[in-house]
């Protein structure tokens, strides 16, 4: 049931925003951050579902021919999802490796002690 | 002369310029990573190239009229289905692009000589270019997705050019803290977009507010607030300003001019997108109201911290807010009035408070600090910064004849005009709080100049000497840019702020241009009602209040003095902070007292010491605090718009 798809891509998202605005290890914050990403791809993709659909991939005789099946499931948001899951890993990479050369400054990644700018 | 120029040609330039710098990032850590001359010579041909393509549209955009739509690999819209990545230029975007040409160029000139003591120079050229590929195609692109895909660029970017200078104290944490929520910004983004597509089955703008126009289902007024909270971020709007202002300190000087030169101006172009031609919605006295709160708060939150600032590059942060603060304001008023005065307001924030960024720099690549207490007496030593750093001043604080002024007054009368207009007091209220917050920039730039460049000269400042020639041009081009549109305000209004305004009130036209003619009417999409503009910049009577509203700041300044004013202090009383604020404000005698050039306005600050206390507590520096504002800040977007907009 599609309903599923909706009901778990928003609890993901509200689970990756409650890591990242209360978790104090910076690790866990950016594995939220990956979370929200993981939740908006799975709601991208069901998107473009469509139940008993089949993959879009024709050959031009079989369009010409009338063969293939009008009812697919829409490619768009696929292409989508594939850039954003792209896009969400390079965002994780670099803010672990943020918290990497965080962690050999301050010699810590407890968010409470990583605020000289502050006021 | 031109000949040449055709429509069909020029169509070409918006994608050579974009896909040009981006290329020129790579070709420079191809082949520049080493060596200094190959490195600058690629930037600065992308830089001009970019700048060469975008001024040669402004004949046929600005001038002519015309709205460009280009389709990538030319997959035209087939049955009224947009099934490419489209670009589409109008005025709107030309005069954005604008704007982010000019700043590339510029930043470019001034990052050779800037930067050239650092190391890796290879990798910031590169970073660079792509945020500038970005943005530039971020204002550029007709695609909704294409959007997100040059946002998340540019966020990345900017974090990466934010931590380069890695060993400087906090550059890192800053990064980090825009990553995470830039991130959150972009993700509600995404969420949207994706809703969106959900409801229209389409990525095009112009298709997407066609089809639209039947009204707003539950399901597109959540893609709204969500996109909204995303382009608010993007845009630094209160409460997701946090991260900025860090950002904006820690980063490269040239780095910090493109954040508030153009990064900031595409979440800015990005919401009038949004609420003028994706969803037309801007003629719901709500949502107008809404915009015009959340910039009235922006500018004041962000000129009281400002007021509280001890470093040159956080306090200019802070007044960037703020003036984003004004153009958003502006923007939500719905008038044509109002949508000059914002788009003019944005224009000449790019320049003086780029200029403001370059004079910071200058002062930090002459003396190596930027910390208000130990600098003074500067402008001895450095005039010619000094005098760029004087226009930029009474530009952003709006004093006449500079560009400011003539803005802020467009400002001031377009939300005093909204308030008749609608016999709503609270845009009133939207104006004394813009006049106060100028009146406070205004304070604020005294103490960075009393500061900085007058007052005593620090003995370890002996010896320090004006920056090179190729730091300058730069400075001298904005200060000029500064004063010409300042004087000359009736040109730009006609050939930049006019067909801009325009652009953005016609709705049909943007979609019939891109989606082929008769779409905009089969979908039932109307234009917004043009009035007039009325640009009277010195109207006595509204002097007359001004003035009215200043006396009675001042009166109340007195009023609030201690009660005790007169008498001689203890030695005792002098010291505490009580007894301080009473020899500041009330003129108590007291044997010393210590009010230091960088802390001229302490008696001020003293007088709102709780709210100055609450406020500097907001800003924690804690990630999961900033990131806790964004999703509040989003969540209460969320709710307005469901209970306002319909």
């Amino acid at each position: 049931m599609i309903i599923v798809n909706y009901v778990v891509a928003v609890l993901l998202l509200v689970l990756g925003l409650y890591a990242v605005c209360t978790q104090k290890n910076l690790i866990k914050v950016v594995l939220g951050l990956g979370i929200i990403d993981y939740g908006i791809n799975l709601l991208i993709v069901s998107v473009g579902f469509n139940d008993g659909g089949t993959a879009p991939i024709y050959t031009m005789s079989d369009l010409l021919n009338g063969v293939a099946s009008s009812f697919f499931v829409d490619p768009v948001p696929q292409a989508l999802t594939l850039t954003s899951i792209v896009i969400g890993a390079c965002v994780d990479a670099m803010a672990l490796a943020l918290v990497i050369m965080i962690y050999r400054k301050y010699k810590t990644i407890n968010s409470d002690e990583v605020r000289r700018i502050r006021g | 002369m031109f000949s040449f120029l055709t429509l069909d040609f020029v169509k070409h330039f918006p994608v050579v310029a974009v896909m040009g710098l981006f290329l020129c990032a790579f070709l420079v850590e191809i082949f520049g990573s080493k060596n200094k001359i190959i490195r600058n010579t690629i930037t600065l041909i992308a830089a001009f190239g970019a700048f060469a393509l975008i001024t040669a549209l402004i004949k046929p955009v600005l001038i002519d009229g015309n709205i460009l739509a280009y389709w990538m690999g030319n997959w035209e819209p087939v049955e009224g289905y947009a099934i490419g990545i489209g670009y589409e230029i109008d005025a709107l975007n030309m005069f954005f692009a604008l704007l982010v040409v000019t700043t590339i160029l510029l930043a470019a000139i001034y990052s050779i000589k800037y930067m050239a003591r650092d190391h890796h120079l290879g990798h910031y050229y590169t970073l660079f270019l792509m945020l500038s590929g970005s943005v530039l195609g971020l204002v550029l692109t007709g695609d909704i997705f294409n959007m997100f895909v040059m946002i998340e660029i540019m966020t990345f970017a900017s974090v990466a050019l934010t931590a380069f200078r890695n060993n400087k104290n906090g550059a890192l944490e800053a990064g980090f803290k825009y990553l995470i929520v830039g991130s959150i910004g972009s993700s509600m983004t995404l969420a949207g977009i994706a809703l969106l597509y959900a409801q229209c089955h389409t990525l095009n703008m112009a298709q997407i507010s066609a089809a639209l126009a039947n009204g707003l289902t539950p399901t597109t007024v959540l893609a709204f607030a969500l996109m909204f909270a995303g382009f608010g971020v993007k845009s630094y709007l209160v409460p997701f300003h946090a991260p900025a202002a860090d950002a904006y300190m820690t980063a490269p000087t040239s780095i910090s001019m493109v954040f508030s030169g153009m990064v900031n101006k595409a979440g800015v172009y990005g919401m009038i997108r949004l609420v003028y031609i994706i969803f037309r919605a801007m003629d719901l006295p709500a949502l107008q109201l809404m915009l015009a709160t959340f910039g009235t708060v922006t500018m004041f939150v962000g000129v009281t911290m400002a007021l509280a600032q001890h470093d040159f590059k956080r306090l200019l942060a802070f007044h960037s807010i703020s003036q984003i603060g004004y153009v958003i304001t502006a923007i939500g008023l719905a008038t044509v009035l109002g949508l000059e005065a914002g788009l003019f307001h944005a224009m000449n924030h790019t320049l003086f408070k780029g200029l403001l960024f370059l004079t910071a720099g200058a002062v930090l690549y002459a003396t190596g600090t930027t910390d208000l207490d130990k600098l003074g007496g500067l402008a001895k030593k450095m005039p010619k910064t000094a005098i760029c750093f004087l226009i930029g001043a009474f530009s952003i604080s709006g004093l006449p004849p500079f560009n400011g002024f003539a803005s802020k007054w467009m400002i001031y009368q377009a939300t005093y005009q909204k308030a008749a207009e609608t016999g709503n007091f609270a845009y009133a209220f939207v104006t004394i709080v813009a006049l106060v917050v100028s009146v406070m920039t205004l304070a604020s730039f005294i103490k960075v100049t009393q500061a900085v460049f007058f007052g005593q000269l620090p003995k370890h400042l002996e010896d320090t000497k004006e920056v090179p020639l190729s730091m300058r041009v730069p400075m001298w081009i904005m200060s000029a840019l500064c004063i010409l549109s300042g004087v000359f305000y009736g040109f730009v209004e006609k050939f930049l702020l006019a067909p801009a305004a325009k652009a953005v009130l016609s709705v049909t036209n943007y979609i019939d241009k891109m989606m082929g003619e008769g779409t905009a009417a089969a979908a039932g999409v109307v234009d917004y009602a043009a009035n007039d503009v009325v640009l009277t910049l010195w109207n006595p009577v509204l002097w007359l209040v001004l003035f009215a509203i200043v006396l009675i700041a001042v009166c109340i300044v007195i009023l609030t003095g201690d009660k005790t004013r007169g008498r001689v202090l203890a030695k005792t009383e002098t010291d505490s902070e009580d007894g301080k604020y009473a020899t500041f404000f009330g003129g108590e005698q007291s044997t010393h007292s210590h009010v230091a050039g960088s802390d001229l306005f302490w008696g001020f600050k003293h007088d709102f010491k709780g709210y100055f206390k609450f406020i500097q507590g907001m800003h924690s520096g804690v990630v999961n605090d900033y990131a806790l504002y964004a999703v509040v800040g989003a969540a209460l977007i969320t709710v307005l718009m469901f209970v306002f907009v319909h």
